[in-house]
């Protein structure tokens, strides 16, 4: 492009994605994502890295972290790369009017304000357009709890989709995905993270705690 | 600042029991001791601390069931009055939901009747419903400790108060009694898992800091002590490796290593806590965790100063997950006859001199005295 801008920082891109089958539904729709993001930054200069983060890979790992508290050094690392991550892509199947229960598993272990401010493109597959809704009703809420700024568009593949079953009248699912990834990348290059402080470096002096207690 | 004591190798650590009180069916038996046979094993427990040369034993205070100990003053009152050198403390005294009044009232009670004997360690608690059973809320879980901590400190250190706060009735003219034996309160640990406010607070104080060290990987512990070691020195209570720090423990012995892994297996995976969840493996991999030989629990042990520093005081929990009392014991011969002796000799070889001993009531009052007679204050 003529007019891309120098590039600058690199950005990360972390997708997490609950599908169970081999091959998947989900991870299919996930890789597209990704990939229109990626393209998208590509298209302003960005260069940008994406890592795929299998929720059945740790699925024992996170009820043993909802047992105990503490996540295995296999799921922390994934944990950490989230949490590190300019942006997010989440993606789950529909089961029973839902994100399933591993899906919604890992955003229980993380710390509560984790994923705050962080750009969040959701998606969802189901065996039928009927289930779309599940990304309004449950996806986007939970996101908004945790905090995260969750792009307009969120990408809902029916089965259909994948063929030419689609509804003719509205955009199709490589649309749906290419307007989203857009959507994720603006956000990404707009966003402006600033780390938190860091309650272990620089803890809040004691005289301010008893101070913020007598006020 | 306490120094350590002359004429023997190295500063002086503390080694003992904790328990929780937890009543929990055997899983190898399904059976269940009653709330009366639980008291009576944590009280047996205790004595045979004493008998065998421990150090410390340490109630925790719940007030839900499956646990028994919601009255610590009660029993270690009566441990004191059948024991003659054991530390009683506790694992933790909530200071979040007690009055600081009648905690101050309590432990000094205590602290007469036991001839000194006694240190306190407070928490926070975690179960959301006990809060409001107290007529507080979880939600200000830290500014109840910090407030009524401010208190407490104060009516043991100074006999007519006045005070004012959030959380408690006004007091006007208010003596606490009895006043702390020979005038020095018992030493507190503040104890947390992973809220840098409270090693922020025994650092600022210049109290003890006790890091759970049981449940969670090495990680959080260290990056707690570390916070409260910088922070003791920042405020002027000496080198951060003076500081007073305080370790969990937890451990399951056999002297074949593989006989402590069949035996606990059950207990572990039908833990309250952690059953269920990762295996046994995985755990003591993760966590503190050791079952096995005594040699093995020496060794694991021995690697805790490598990431804290050097420390003060070593509490296991032996008796929980519903292991019958005789199992308990066995540990306890195990923990006090193979491990304690080998660990207080290889600690205290490995520890400078500069590093403070573990806290008793006569040290204090020594450092105390020698404190008002110095005219010029050192660090």
């Amino acid at each position: 492009m003529a007019n891309a801008p120098t590039p600058i920082r690199r950005r990360t891109i972390v997708v997490v994605h609950a599908g169970l089958g081999q091959p998947s539904a989900t991870r299919l729709l996930a890789d597209r994502l990704a990939a229109a993001t990626v393209g998208e930054l590509a298209a302003k200069g960005i260069d940008a890295g994406v890592t795929m983060i299998e929720l059945r890979d740790h699925a024992q790992d996170l009820v043993s972290n909802l047992l105990t508290g503490f996540p295995s050094p296999v799921l922390q690392a994934s944990i950490e790369d989230v949490v590190g991550a300019d942006g997010l892509i989440a993606v789950t199947p529909v089961y029973s009017a839902s994100y399933s229960g591993l899906f919604k598993l890992f955003f229980d272990v993380l710390e509560r304000d984790a994923l705050a401010g962080v750009p969040v493109l959701v998606a969802a597959t189901a065996g039928t357009a009927r289930h779309s809704l599940a990304l309004d009703h449950a996806l986007r809420p939970l996101f908004v709890y945790l905090g995260a700024a969750v792009v307009p568009t969120a990408v809902f593949a029916a089965a259909e989709d994948w063929g030419t079953g689609g509804d003719p009248m509205e955009p199709s699912l490589a649309d749906r995905i290419a307007r989203a990834g857009r959507e994720l990348a603006t956000a990404l290059v707009t966003r402006d993270a600033k780390p938190g402080p860091d309650p272990f470096a620089d803890p809040v002096p004691f005289e301010q705690l008893l101070a913020r207690d007598q006020g | 600042m306490l120094t350590h004591t002359e004429g023997h190798m190295g500063p002086t650590m503390q080694f003992g029991i904790f328990t929780v009180g937890d009543v929990t069916p055997d899983p190898t038996t399904g059976r269940r001791p009653t709330e009366g046979e639980r008291i009576a094993s944590m009280v047996t427990l205790a004595l045979k601390a004493e008998e065998l040369g421990l150090d410390v034993f340490a109630s925790g205070e719940h007030h839900n069931p499956p646990f028994v100990p919601s009255s610590p003053t009660t029993m270690l009152g009566y441990i004191a009055a059948r024991t003659e050198r054991l530390i009683l403390s506790t694992a933790t005294t909530l200071i979040t939901t007690n009055d600081p009044v009648k905690i101050a009232e309590d432990y000094a009670m205590l602290q007469h009747l036991a001839a000194g004997r006694v240190d306190i360690m407070l928490g926070r608690g975690n179960t959301g419903p006990v809060y409001p059973w107290f007529g507080q809320d979880i939600r200000n879980g830290i500014a109840l400790a910090v407030e009524n901590y401010a208190l407490l400190h104060r009516l043991w250190r100074e006999d007519v108060v006045d005070w004012e706060g959030r959380f408690r009735t006004p007091l006007t003219g208010f003596t606490s009694t009895p006043r702390p034996l020979d005038g020095v309160p018992p030493f507190v640990w503040h104890g947390s898992i992973r809220s840098p406010e409270i090693p922020e607070q025994a650092a600022y104080y210049g109290d003890g800091f006790f890091a759970n060290h049981i449940f969670w990987p090495k990680e959080h512990t260290q990056r707690m002590v570390a916070l409260y070691r910088r922070r003791f020195e920042h405020y002027g209570h000496g080198r951060a490796d003076q500081a007073i720090v305080g370790l969990g423990g937890q451990v399951f012995m056999r002297h074949n290593s593989q006989d402590a892994v069949r035996e606990f297996r059950p207990y572990f995976d039908n833990a309250p806590v952690y059953g269920h969840g990762p295996s046994l493996e995985d755990f003591t991999d993760q966590t503190p965790l050791t079952v096995g030989s005594p040699q093995q629990v020496i060794d694991r042990t021995l690697t805790f100063r490598e990431y804290v520093g050097d420390y003060q005081r070593q509490l296991f929990l032996v008796d929980h997950a519903g292991l019958p009392l005789n199992t308990v014991l066995e540990q306890l011969d195990l923990l006090a006859g193979e491990v304690v002796p080998v660990l207080r000799r290889e600690f205290a070889a490995l520890t400078p001199a500069h590093v403070p001993d573990a806290p008793t009531h006569a040290g204090l009052v020594a450092a105390r005295d020698a404190a008002a007679a110095s005219p010029v204050s050192v660090a």
